[in-house]
């Protein structure tokens, strides 16, 4: 054990495992690239659900059981089919991450809206305003933290995930996870574990700080 | 991209199987982290300076990929269905964790006084009203975590495991696409039915919420 | 499963280190390398695992096929892995057999190694093997490594033979599994005995799809694959000569515990390395990566057709 923390300290501390295109710092850039695009385009697709459901109060039910089991999706599974349907290309990776990515962020956006006290909503409605200005005025702005919860989750989820890309031939930090597996190079291996989970709590506390600022800013 | 159905039909024996093992490994996690959560999660909830340690090494644990996790077993269990199990638990813990303090925080205070007014002593009271009360949020946290293991169980198919995953690989290595199929469909299915039979545990086991619902 | 049964896998993996020492003892030498005697015994049954590829699968299945003809129980635990992965487990009793091939089984116990022939090769894995381990005699089918260009590659840069890369020094990418990275049949290699410095080595498969469509798209230039593979012949596929023997000899070899192999295991599985061709491997790993037949039925009903099984 001793001697494996050993090795990770030499392996993140020389200049060479830092270099080149199999080094960290392209690594870690392919990670983010992956992770990033995946989560944007979930919640691209997620949002407007979420918001819509829990405005219009229509097709909750659905949408809620769809995105339960589109978490039971197992994610090497989609990667292998959609690799068998269109060949060798980044896209069964985007497609098994977004379809990570869009459960978590579509429940609790609607749990967010859900959230909104009915008085708010009637009392904007009182005032004139119209369905879109409630939503986007009122609604949308209260709902905003467990939006961003979802949005956290899902990062940390595909940032986790996103290693997958390795298994068919892609970058990213998964490329020592795979590649230490097939060589029984556990020191890689932990490296690439360790940097994943590093980018992942990194991005997390980062979106929370943005939350506060964004709180300070509404309740200023 | 077609379903071969008479490769279906010759593989029911070995769908079956694979499709009890998957599952024995998702349920047996769950168990696990149960297990482990429940006596942590009372930690968290009485001792509040430990909460935010606790709840952060689950969350941590939570980020570090699972093929990783397995690969990084190896050298203590092997390829065997421990390392399966050990890994999956780890990821069963931040949702069980976190729901079971959630749910113990939400029982009222003056339900707690009545039952030391009662002269119930502590563990009496955890056991008889403060779980009990905790129940329906616990056991939304052991569905996702049920759902979550069965989904994740496939990824143990890199260390010869995985049951439902071994279809995946079969069909990438063999350019096949009817096994994976069948596997994802299995996976969720096996995801619905599960998840089906703990709302159905929860409604008998909280008899008093019945009449709410 | 319960806490139990994981203390008690525990302890049995710790106690396997103990029960080879003692088993050690009575392993000896001869030409075939195989122990002579010996305390193993396949009564309890015999636990084959396979690596990653279709066709150690259809091997770890025909020498299942070839035990239970014999009478032994057989479990087969299939796509366990990479040889890094494997062995390690037959070490540590997770698996008990392995269909392996003599060169490569040798590089990776012992990267130094020169011996090139078959005999010599047998001997040299005998010396080379850790305690508790042993090969039984190798069967008369081989599967090689094999660098692999497209025609057109070929054409172009005019490759015929592995000492051809280093003309193109810095502009060929190499795909192999990511284990080839290391190895000595590998990027090792190919720079030790041949001088060749390539532009990039791509982590793919062994010779999986990855590999196979990377080779086909362009995405790297030289592939490793497997001589029995037929879709080397089918795409028109160029195999790169090996002038300096830098790939060795690759008869495919039994790996096995001492603690399992008893003569009931030795002999059946002699039988069935005698019977069984390149040509005839070759077809059955067709069968299972072309027409989607299954390896153990494959298994079964070549085992049956010539006499290693009812």
């Amino acid at each position: 054990m001793y001697e494996l923390l050993k090795n990770l300290g030499t392996w993140l501390t020389s200049g060479a495992s830092w270099s080149g295109s199999d080094g960290i710092t392209h690594r870690l850039a392919e990670h983010l690239q992956y992770s990033l695009l995946a989560t944007l385009i979930a919640a691209a697709i997620g949002l407007p659900i979420g918001l819509l459901i829990g405005h219009t109060g229509k097709g909750a039910f659905l949408a809620i059981n769809l995105s339960s089991f589109g978490r039971a999706l197992p994610t090497v599974g989609l990667v292998v089919l959609v690799f068998l349907a269109g060949g060798l290309s980044m896209l069964p990776v985007y497609v098994a991450l977004v379809a990570l990515a869009v459960p978590a962020i579509v429940t609790n956006t609607y749990a967010g809206m859900t959230a909104v006290d009915p008085d708010v909503r009637d009392a904007a409605r009182g005032q004139g305003m119209r369905g879109h200005q409630v939503l986007f005025q009122v609604e949308l702005p209260l709902a905003l933290p467990l939006i961003m919860t979802g949005l956290r989750l899902a990062l940390i989820q595909v940032v986790a995930t996103a290693t997958i890309a390795a298994y068919v031939s892609f970058g990213g930090l998964g490329r020592y996870v795979f590649d230490g597996l097939a060589q029984r190079d556990l020191v890689q291996v932990l490296g690439g574990a360790v940097l994943v989970a590093v980018v992942a709590v990194a991005l997390d506390l980062l979106l929370s700080g943005l939350q506060r600022l964004l709180f300070r800013h509404r309740t200023a | 991209m077609s379903v071969d159905w008479s490769w279906i039909g010759d593989h029911t024996d070995e769908l079956t199987s694979l499709t009890l093992s998957h599952l024995q490994a998702a349920l047996s996690a769950v168990f696990f982290g149960v297990l482990i959560s429940l006596p942590l999660a009372v930690i968290a909830h009485r001792f509040r300076p430990l909460r935010g340690f606790l709840l952060g090494i689950s969350n941590v644990l939570f980020t570090i990929p699972s093929i990783a996790i397995f690969v990084l077993l190896l050298p203590v269990s092997g390829l065997t269905r421990t390392t399966t199990v050990i890994g999956l638990t780890v990821y069963t813990l931040v949702v069980l964790l976190r729901n079971t303090v959630e749910g113990l925080d939400s029982v009222p205070a003056k339900t707690k006084e009545a039952a030391k007014a009662m002269g119930t002593r502590p563990l009496r009271t955890l056991l008889t009203v403060e779980f009990p009360l905790a129940l329906p949020v616990i056991m939304a946290g052991v569905r996702i975590a049920t759902v979550m293991s069965i989904s994740l169980v496939s990824v143990a198919t890199y260390i010869g495991d995985g049951g439902l995953g071994q279809l995946f690989t079969d069909g990438f290595q063999r350019n096949f696409p009817t096994p994976v199929i069948v596997g994802v469909v299995l996976t969720i299915l096996l995801a619905v039915v599960a998840d089906a039979l703990l709302v159905a545990l929860q409604y008998v086991l909280t008899p008093w919420r019945r009449r709410r619902a | 499963m319960n806490r139990r049964t994981v203390l008690g896998g525990l302890f049995a993996a710790a106690s396997v280190p103990a029960l080879s020492a003692c088993a050690s003892g009575v392993t000896s030498l001869d030409g075939s390398g195989s122990a002579s005697g010996g305390g193993g015994s396949s009564k309890g049954g015999v636990t084959i695992g396979t690596a990653n590829f279709t066709e150690n699968q259809v091997l770890g299945y025909l020498y299942a096929a070839a035990l239970k003809q014999a009478g032994v129980k057989v479990t087969v635990r299939p796509n366990l892995g990479t040889r890094e992965i494997v062995i390690p487990a037959l070490k540590s009793g997770d698996i008990d057999l392995l269909p392996e091939y003599q060169g490569a089984l040798l590089n990776y116990l012992d990267p130094k190694a020169t011996a090139a022939e078959e005999g010599a090769m047998q001997n040299a894995l005998t010396l080379a093997l850790p305690k508790g381990l042993q090969i039984l005699p190798y069967g008369a089918a081989e599967d090689s490594d094999a660098f692999v260009v497209t025609r057109e590659t070929a054409k172009k840069y005019g490759l015929t033979s592995l000492a051809d890369l280093k003309k193109q020094n810095g502009k060929l990418v190499l795909g192999a599994a990511p284990e080839v990275k290391k190895r000595r049949v590998g990027a090792v290699g190919l720079k030790d005995v041949y001088g060749v410095d390539l532009k990039e080595f791509k982590s793919l498969d062994s010779d999986g799809p990855l590999v196979k469509g990377a080779l086909k798209k362009g995405d790297v230039d030289v592939a490793n694959l497997f001589t029995t593979d037929t879709d080397i012949e089918a795409n028109d596929w160029v195999v790169l000569a090996d002038p300096a023997n830098l790939i060795p000899s690759q008869h495919i070899v039994p790996l096995i515990a001492d603690r399992k192999a008893d003569d009931t295991v030795r002999k059946a599985l002699a039988r069935l390395g005698n019977v069984l061709t390149t040509a005839q491997l070759t077809e059955l790993n067709r069968l299972v990566d072309k027409d989607k037949k299954d390896p153990e039925e494959v298994a079964d009903d070549y085992a049956k057709r010539h006499g290693l099984a009812e």
